[in-house]
């Protein structure tokens, strides 16, 4: 019984890929199209809208799309698993939001092997290992950390007199986005700021807090704090209102997560710096569709970055409430 | 010397489970199997094909190779949490080294060295020390990621020479993945030496009883030690896999393996009170966690949900592991 059973699972599983393979060569019509979306993460806010943008649209087109991630933020051993999978089981594309710019050779190596077309999202894949990957041309679609923090940079200079006594919270020794921010802020912001401490809080809310702490108390006449992203602003914030300095330092946040834009509303936050997570999502699945069908698509789009005020977070709220599933 | 063997083939005989811890862990893998082939079939995917297997087996052969140590730790009545953070640093080190311009050989045996070196400083701190081993496992746990991150400041380490690449990537016997026959060969010599040798009796009389094996002459201090060498050797070796996978060093790497290792071990049955299960059983535990990934990333199961389906099956494991304790009660 258990026996004829199992056999009768190999010969369907057999008829299934025989099908499979019976459709390949086929012209690709939208609905016989299936994208695999391998994200970094779906942990937090901006990681999922840009998944939900990319499904909005993938709903839009008519095409299929799986999206998995890691259950660790950053495991390019997770995302290499995940890509696999979708190679094995005939993805006709790949939207990759990788967990490390230069963690994904091997995987991008197999989508090459296969045929399968890559393109790339929010975070740029490290063009050197793409090129050893045999890829060296995947389109990215993504915003410019640098010219983002630079907006920030030039609100503040347009916001306060030369010689402003800052303190920079930096993410991540050695990640790509930290770099870009702190050097986009202080190339925007120009003298009117003057850089009194720097410390890396690693993106964590936390390490924000003890950081501003020790900053403040070395620092008493701070002015102005940029954190490059909300976390560590936020973390920030509190050790600040704790010092009882609240009216005399301003922070500048990036990323215009929710609890940031409360606080933009709130006047608790002079600015944060929003990127467009959904339309990277929308705009990864139009192209990589298009590169499906062998039709031309873009290479690049820098989906841009707006600074959020109290004037203009509002607007950004309805914006971003499109998008919650 | 008669009475220690003599205790040694006790225990080697008390370490084989009833037949049903076995069976419900076979029919448990096997059912896995059929429903994921089923429910496949149903939404138009394939999981029984040949290309999934190779898959499931090569991303389950790092918690294989690393969950040998953890078996043989939990097999004393120890826990070693070090293992994850130690494929971080194995990863970094050998990186590093081979960046540098240093054989791959010679960078391997290295990465074995630094292994073997972090599992003799738990494994004294345990048998001699006396200090609990969760304790110095989780010290360890933090040193070693500590160290990784040293190494190069937080950067991690990519663009590595071809022949890394080729320890995991390459192809045997036509078209069997390396990680099958590392996984498979591992295992073997393990079960060989868990089931036929003093040292492997001697694991299981000291997991079983310490004080008796020790007054029974089982130089106890030396088994216990070597336990944690060996985990500490496995986990380098997974540590060396994952590199070669990858071909990018993450001090972050292995993040949670520990954890992952310990799960594929309690699915296999192996005690964690010690003294008792199979090491092969161990794979099975291991194998069974990848076809759960696979199987539910292709049939496009979110994430959330992912995790929540692999703790209930580490759950259900060992539930339907302790049925016949319950029956006997």
């Amino acid at each position: 019984m258990k026996k004829s059973s199992s056999i009768a699972i190999a010969f369907a599983v057999v008829l299934g890929l025989g099908a499979g393979l019976a459709q390949a060569g086929a012209p690709k019509r939208n609905s016989d199209i299936r994208i695999g979306f391998a994200g970094m993460t779906l942990n937090n806010e901006f990681h999922i809208t840009l998944a939900n943008g990319a499904k909005a649209k993938a709903r839009e087109l008519g095409v299929n799309i799986d999206v998995q991630a890691g259950d660790q933020h950053a495991s390019a051993a997770a995302q290499l698993v995940i890509i696999e999978n979708f190679l094995s089981n005939a993805v006709d594309g790949l939207i990759i939001v990788p967990s490390a710019s230069e963690g994904l050779e091997t995987a991008l190596r197999k989508s090459k092997e296969q045929g399968v077309p890559v393109v790339n999202a929010d975070t740029l894949i490290n063009r050197d290992v793409a090129a050893s990957a045999g890829l060296p041309n995947i389109p990215f679609y993504g915003t410019n950390n640098f010219e983002g923090a630079k907006l920030a940079g030039q609100f503040v200079a347009g916001k306060f007199p030369k010689g402003t006594k800052t303190a920079i919270l930096t993410g991540i020794e050695g990640h790509q986005n930290a770099a870009d921010r702190r050097n986009g802020f202080i190339e925007g912001a120009g003298d009117a700021i003057q850089v009194v401490a720097e410390q890396t809080a690693n993106w964590e809310v936390d390490q924000g807090y003890t950081a501003a702490q020790n900053i403040i108390s070395a620092n008493p006449d701070l002015e102005l704090v940029f954190a490059s992203n909300d976390n560590m602003g936020i973390g920030a914030l509190r050790a600040i209102q704790e010092a009882g300095l609240k009216d005399r330092i301003g922070i500048v946040g990036f990323d215009a997560v929710s609890e940031a834009l409360n606080l933009v509303e709130s006047g608790e936050f002079l600015c944060t710096v929003a990127q467009f997570p959904s339309k990277m999502g929308e705009i990864a699945v139009e192209n990589l569709v298009k590169a499906i069908k062998g039709e031309p698509y873009a290479d690049y789009v820098d989906t841009g970055c707006r600074v959020i005020t109290k004037d203009n977070v509002q607007e950004h709220k309805d914006y971003l409430s499109q998008y919650v599933d | 010397m008669s009475s220690k063997a003599v205790i040694g083939e006790d225990r080697a005989v008390g370490n084989r489970r009833p037949a049903w811890g076995d069976m419900t862990l076979y029919l448990g893998a096997v059912g896995i199997v059929i429903a994921f082939s089923l429910v496949c079939l149903f939404f138009g995917r394939n999981f029984l094909t040949l290309r999934n297997i190779q898959n499931i087996v090569t991303q389950s052969s790092i918690i294989a190779v690393i969950a040998i140590g953890s078996s043989l730790v939990i097999l004393t009545g120890g826990i070693d949490l070090s293992v994850g953070s130690v494929v971080g640093l194995v990863g970094m080190f050998a990186g590093a080294l081979l960046k540098s311009g240093v054989p791959l050989w010679a960078a391997c045996i290295s990465a074995l060295g630094v292994g073997a070196l972090t599992g003799l400083v738990n494994g004294y701190l345990v048998s001699v020390g006396k200090v609990p081993s969760f304790i110095v496992t989780l010290g360890i746990m933090q040193i070693a990621r500590g160290l990784a991150l040293l190494t190069t400041l937080g950067k991690p380490i990519s663009r590595f020479p071809d022949g890394l690449g080729l320890i995991m990537n390459a192809k045997v016997a036509g078209d069997m993945p390396t990680s099958v026959l590392y996984v498979f060969s591992l295992y073997f010599l393990m079960m060989f030496v868990m089931s036929l040798t003093r040292f492997g009796r001697h694991v299981y009389a000291f997991g079983g009883n310490p004080n008796a094996a020790r007054l029974s002459g089982v130089r106890v201090r030396r088994v216990e030690m070597a336990v944690y060498v060996l985990s500490g050797l496995f986990a380098a070796a997974g540590g060396i896999m994952l590199l070669s996978r990858l071909s990018y060093a993450d001090p972050n790497a292995g993040g949670g393996y520990e954890m992952h290792a310990i799960a594929a071990a309690v699915i296999g049955g192996i005690s964690l009170s010690g003294g008792r299960g199979r090491i092969g059983n161990t794979l099975v535990g291991a194998l069974i966690l990848g076809s759960l990934t696979c199987g539910l990333q292709i049939l496009n199961v979110p994430t959330y949900c992912q995790t929540i389906v692999t703790g209930v099956v580490i759950i259900a494991a060992v539930y339907a592991d302790k049925a016949g304790e319950r029956r006997a009660e």
